[in-house]
């Protein structure tokens, strides 16, 4: 890891270097720990200091303090490539529409389509010849929600986590069936991933496939559940280590705002890849 | 500000005379309505239905022979008003109404185009290179699609909050102030007023919240003099700007003498016109504001009444822009009849602003029930310094003003999503949301 070799240049991973050149594996409390002892720095040490990049997120998972990650924009797109390959591998044909009912604020979203965030060059859904429509990520927004289903006959759905039970609830009380024009349903979580069970459960109630998505934005990750194998492809950009039960991951792209060892927690690497990707890193959590 | 003083142009369409704008407009209109009738069926039954050949345009004048659309028709028409190859990715924005939900389509040329014409909005606002933008739009809403461009052309970092544009949000956007402290700021009203009531909470008043910026501008709602006034107080903010916008297309903004929101060109024409007889009002006169869009790309809305009651000035600006000033004042859904007068919430807010200045920038609701009773009832955040008598003075001079019975009751607070927007709601409704 070359890389590793500059990273003193961060103020976060100055005070986590270990004698081998890598940084002690790290996780949001970390992060809030340092950021919580600097006030005054935005990104928690995780950025160059004086270094203002062209994209900056607000980590939803952390709010006080609050923390940013940053990117420029050519990582931006590798990111994006990341999401599109996430929905490839659950079946996308251009033309058709992908929706969300999530906060414009999710990388989800972001990542969708350079309308949605400056200095994206091609979003996934543009990368795929989708079209993308955003409703508002509140429950109170739900009957809207069941309208865009109605009239825009989406073919996918992404589904925050929260919203599920709300929106099952609204196209219940609705003649809109689901399952007429959505193929498929990933749910997300804000930093982790729903299990198994409530995966079953969410696709007992709308009649649908529902996959799982893996989530950290603070190490950029978003991976999705392999239809096949059921447990998480990491896409190459991506590398996971398992250390005492937990796995961290690195991310190759982001370079402005580093991702190195960044602890999900409680995870299993699984041995070898499966028969859809055969060379990709699976993780089950 | 000097009565005299310039908006610096953002390119040479700025330099244009009022005169050689209408040309330019008359030009692009022309092009416009041409692609219209020959690409989208909606269009092309209307026009042929009216007799209007879009070849024949000569003036700004001949437009008027372009059938009116509402809402109700363009929902019907779908995607037969949508200007699209079948393979272009679209992303598409939503606004809900009473009438319905709206979709409106994006593509990816119109993105350009509007983030450019919306680009010289923000330029005359006062948006320069360099300072980080604050996204301040959720992503459903059309201006979400427009400020990734801004942003971009005058190379701003973008600066995403978590979450939503909702008042239990606004922390996370005072957060980002704190950590940015961007020179430029864009806030739906009542978030203003969410920010604020939560930096209080935090200890900053608005002077050390806004500490820094330059221009703060408004949208979503038409603000008062009063109401100007007021923020600036608040917020110790140089500049205080609107900007009106609408998901169909319509972009106008103030320049810095304030006197009307200029119309950008390259995004729509507007006029306002009589809704029974279709003539153009005199100017200061109110009417329809109806407005065409100028980029045939994805959705398209030609002669559309959205609902918007407004007046027009088509007179010189000092500012040097050629372009006339338009000031949105409401929706015909919220015309009240009051005695002899029809009235809108801004009228009511003028009112208070100009009879009553103690009051100026204070909330409050307009009661359902007064109305229905031909009383002018209004529930009102007392402020905490308020004058012994003032209430009583304030119910003679308002009653004066409108010539009817008008009751005040105080309450101890109204939900943010109403601050500087005075909302019509019964009383039930309004103590069920405080």
């Amino acid at each position: 890891m070359t890389r590793t070799q500059h990273l003193e240049e961060y103020r976060f991973y100055r005070e986590r270097m270990t004698a081998d050149g890598l940084p002690r594996p790290w996780n949001l409390a970390d992060l809030e720990d340092f950021a919580t002892e600097h006030p005054n720095d935005p990104f928690a040490g995780r950025v160059r200091d004086g270094l203002m990049p062209k994209f900056t997120l607000q980590l939803e998972a952390t709010g006080d303090p609050s923390i940013w990650v940053a990117l420029e924009p050519a990582e931006l797109d590798r990111w994006a490539r990341v999401v599109a390959r996430v929905w490839e591998r659950w079946g996308a044909s251009p033309g058709e529409t992908i929706a969300f009912f999530e906060y414009g604020s999710s990388p989800l979203v972001l990542l969708a389509s350079s309308g949605y965030v400056g200095y994206l060059r091609r979003g996934a859904a543009e990368r795929l010849g989708l079209n993308a429509i955003c409703n508002d990520g509140v429950a109170a927004m739900a009957e809207r929600m069941v309208t865009i289903i109605d009239t825009l006959r989406p073919s996918m759905l992404i589904l925050r986590r929260d919203l599920a039970v709300p929106l099952a609830m609204a196209l219940e009380a609705s003649d809109v069936k689901l399952g007429d024009c959505v193929r498929w349903i990933a749910v997300s979580e804000v930093e982790g991933a729903i299990s198994r069970v409530e995966a079953e459960r969410l696709r007992a109630r709308f009649g649908v496939p529902v996959w799982r998505i893996l989530r950290s934005d603070a190490a950029f990750l978003v991976a999705g559940e392999c239809p096949i194998c059921r447990a998480f492809h990491l896409d190459r950009t991506f590398r996971a280590e398992e250390i005492a039960g937990h796995v961290a991951i690195t991310t190759s792209f982001a370079k402005v705002c580093p991702a190195v060892r960044v602890d999900i927690g409680s995870a299993t690497l699984l041995d070898g890849g499966c028969a859809a990707e055969p060379r990709a890193q699976r993780l089950e959590c | 500000m000097l009565s005299s003083e310039k908006t610096e142009p953002f390119d040479a369409l700025d330099r244009l005379s009022p005169e050689t704008l209408n040309r330019w407009w008359t030009r692009r209109l022309k092009r416009t309505l041409q692609i219209a009738y020959a690409e989208l069926p909606f269009y092309r039954n209307r026009f042929d239905a009216s007799g209007f050949d879009p070849a024949r345009l000569r003036s700004l004048e001949d437009l008027r022979a372009v059938p009116i659309s509402t809402k109700a028709d363009l929902l019907a028409a779908g995607y037969e008003s949508v200007v699209a190859r079948p393979d272009a990715p679209m992303t598409v924005s939503v606004s809900s109404g009473t009438a319905g939900t709206t979709f409106v389509m994006h593509t990816k040329r119109w993105r350009k185009l509007q983030g450019y014409s919306s680009s010289r909005a923000h330029w005359w606002a006062g948006l320069r290179p360099g300072t980080p933008l604050i996204m301040s739009a959720p992503a459903w809403h059309a201006y979400a699609s427009i400020q990734p461009a801004i942003a971009m052309h005058f190379s701003c970092p973008c600066v995403v909050v978590a979450g939503t544009f909702l008042p239990h949000f606004a922390d996370r956007i005072v957060d980002a102030i704190r950590a940015f402290r961007p020179r430029f700021l864009t806030m739906f009203l009542p978030m203003v007023f969410s920010i604020l009531a939560t930096a209080r909470r935090q200890g900053l008043n608005g002077e050390r919240l806004f500490d820094g910026i330059e221009t703060l501008v408004v949208t979503g709602a038409p603000i008062t003099p009063g109401m100007r006034l007021h923020l600036q107080e608040i917020t110790k903010v140089n500049r205080v700007t609107e900007l009106a916008g609408s998901s169909e297309n319509l972009l106008a903004v103030d320049c810095v003498h304030a006197r009307g929101l200029h119309l950008v060109p390259d995004t729509c024409y507007a006029e306002v016109i009589d809704r029974k007889t279709g003539a153009p009002m005199a100017d200061g006169e109110r009417g329809a504001v109806v407005h065409s869009s100028l980029i045939a790309s994805g959705s398209l809305y030609l002669r559309y009444d959205g609902g918007d009651i407004g007046i027009i000035d088509r007179s010189p600006c000092p500012c040097g822009l050629p372009s006339p000033r338009i000031k949105l004042l409401g929706r015909w859904d919220d015309c009240f009849t009051l005695g002899a007068h029809t009235l809108l919430p801004y009228d009511v807010q003028l009112a208070m602003e100009s009879d009553v200045p103690e009051l100026c920038g204070t909330a409050f609701v307009i009661s359902k029930d007064g109305l229905a009773n031909g009383i002018l009832r209004l529930l009102i955040v007392e402020p905490e310094n308020l004058i012994a008598g003032l209430r009583d003075e304030a119910r003679s001079r308002l009653a004066r003003h409108f010539e009817v019975p008008v009751e005040i009751k105080t309450v101890r607070d109204l939900p943010l999503r109403f601050k500087g927007v005075p909302p019509i709601l019964s009383e039930s409704e309004a103590a069920a949301v405080v």
